[in-house]
């Protein structure tokens, strides 16, 4: 296989799950089932109402529109998929070119959008997808390899040690996951143990598995544990306070 | 001269190729470790990917944590071929066989584009727009790094490295200068300020009962835990009611630490 087909059939085939993943997330709207994606609906409502435009149907045409524009570039990038498949370079250009002439003005539109609502941050993020956009096209078309070498990789000996190298490695990867998960995984349920850090205030150090549930339980069992004192006061650390990365939520209750 | 001026070229486009295969064969390494590894050690913090993965697939209802192993493994599995390649590849730039160096190099790269792609998918499923942007940074920097090494004969010939004697010896002074500067800068504010990260701090009082305390940057949560008993020693007749934590909104920009507000009634 040719280095540079390798490289296209990256690009296009990336591009092509973006885009119909994204479709698919204005399809099933909201959490469900197997599918979590984001409410686009809700944040179009909220950047709208922020502009004083309360009628939700301004955000559902936005919102139609957009998927319009990524339906248009998720169909450009199948069809270039689809040819390139076949072999017909000629035509996976042009619809490559089409897919990315379509998402770089989709990803204008979210930038102007980003300016007017004031999200900064969605216009870093924006600007980011847009310049990686019209990279990867420079990369499709002009940084293709001149050579237009093949991969030279016989089943040699160093390939073979690499194979089972891989597959032992992966072994004892898949040991220690499984070890890790047998021991943290009753994290997810299991109430934590608080520490008197003075009187009548107790510290609770939440790991990362914890959440809703396992806050839920440790209050239960503290009260549980503890029925001669009376609960007054919750109070969750801030991240500032928190050892960065090690430490995942700090709980503080006061009681009396 | 020629042969001189030729093997400078060799040598510098070589540094750079090697620069990008000891890269991403660090990185693979250090990603497989850390799957290895688990969650934070003595030494090691890392990323609970486990618990990462969980609440991931427990979000999208499926909780049995079989399904996160088995996603885990399927991961780890592209991160540690993804490594053998790109270090297969880096020995074979070693032992100067540039043809075999860039086949390897291909498939390392085919497994960090398959593992960014994968990631990526996930995250339109689960809904984390900030992964989705950190992970197709990555892929595009996979991509980049292939046009970057195929390409690097191109534009890396510099002919000559030896700089002249009197710029080498003004920049060595120049370096010990600031170095001596920026050490002594630091070593002094440690002493003046370490004792920060575990102390309590003092209040302000701003009115009836109500408290202020603002945390220096470096204060951690025993600075916290320190000045909650300290408050209490100090005021015994009083009982806390509320701690109320200053929104980033209403601080003066990055200028301000963690600032929070006590409210305390009398003991009844």
């Amino acid at each position: 296989m040719k280095e540079r087909k390798i490289i296209q059939f990256s690009i296009i085939l990336y591009w092509t799950t973006f885009w119909g993943l994204s479709v698919l997330d204005k399809i099933i709207p909201a959490v469900q089932k197997n599918w979590v994606g984001k409410d686009f609906f809700a944040l179009f409502v909220k950047f709208f109402e922020s502009l004083g435009i309360k009628d939700p149907l301004y955000a559902t045409i936005a919102l139609g529109l957009i998927s319009t524009i990524e339906i248009l570039n998720f169909v450009c990038y199948l069809f270039a998929i689809i040819n390139f498949s076949r072999g017909n370079t000629s035509l996976t250009e042009k619809w490559f070119y089409n897919g990315i002439l379509s998402s770089v003005v989709l990803f204008i539109l979210f930038s102007i959008g980003d300016q007017v609502f004031g999200d900064r941050f969605q216009l870093l993020e924006h600007g980011v997808f847009w310049m990686i956009l019209i990279a990867s096209w420079a990369l499709f078309k002009f940084a293709s390899d001149p050579e237009n070498r093949s991969v030279n990789l016989k089943f040699s000996k160093s390939i073979k040690l690499v194979l089972l190298s891989g597959i032992i490695l992966t072994v004892l990867t898949s040991i220690s996951i499984f070890k890790f998960s047998n021991e943290t995984f009753s994290n997810a349920l299991t109430p934590v143990q608080g520490k008197e850090i003075a009187d009548g205030i107790y510290k609770f150090d939440f790991p990362f598995l914890a959440d809703r549930i396992v806050l839920e339980n440790t209050i239960s069992s503290f009260k549980k544990e503890n029925p001669q004192l009376k609960l007054t006061y919750i109070y969750t650390g801030p991240n500032e306070l928190n050892s960065k990365k090690k430490t995942h939520i700090l709980l503080y209750l006061f009681t009396e | 001269m020629t042969t001189l001026e030729n093997k400078n070229t060799f040598n510098s486009t070589t540094l750079f190729r090697f620069g990008i295969l000891l890269y991403w064969s660090l990185f693979w390494l250090i990603n497989s470790l850390d799957k290895m590894i688990g969650g934070s050690q003595f030494l090691w913090v890392g990323k609970d990917r486990f618990a990462q993965f969980q609440r991931f697939f427990a979000s999208a209802s499926w909780e049995n944590p079989i399904i996160t192993n088995i996603a885990l493994i399927f991961v780890s599995a592209l991160e540690i071929f993804a490594f053998l390649f790109f270090t297969g590849a880096l020995i074979h730039l070693y032992k100067r066989n540039e043809d075999s160096s860039r086949s390897w190099f291909i498939v390392g790269i085919s497994f960090t584009l398959a593992t960014f792609s994968i990631f990526a998918i996930g995250d339109h499923i689960f809904g984390d727009r900030l992964e989705l942007l950190e992970h197709t940074l990555f892929w595009f920097i996979t991509l980049f790094s292939w046009v970057a090494f195929v390409h690097s004969d191109k534009f890396l010939n510099v002919h000559n490295y030896v700089l002249p004697k009197k710029q080498m010896t003004a920049s060595l002074l120049s370096i010990t200068v600031i170095a001596m500067v920026t050490h002594f800068s630091i070593i002094k504010h440690k002493n003046e300020a370490y004792h920060e990260r575990k102390d309590g701090i003092n209040y302000a009082l701003k009115g009836d009962d109500f408290y202020k305390f603002s945390f220096p940057f470096l204060a951690g949560s025993t600075s916290f835990e320190n000045t909650l008993i300290d408050f209490k020693q100090n005021n015994p007749k009083k009982r806390i009611i509320e701690i109320y934590t200053l929104p980033n909104e209403l601080r003066k920009q990055k200028a301000d630490g963690l600032i929070i507000y006590i409210l305390a009634e009398d003991k009844k």
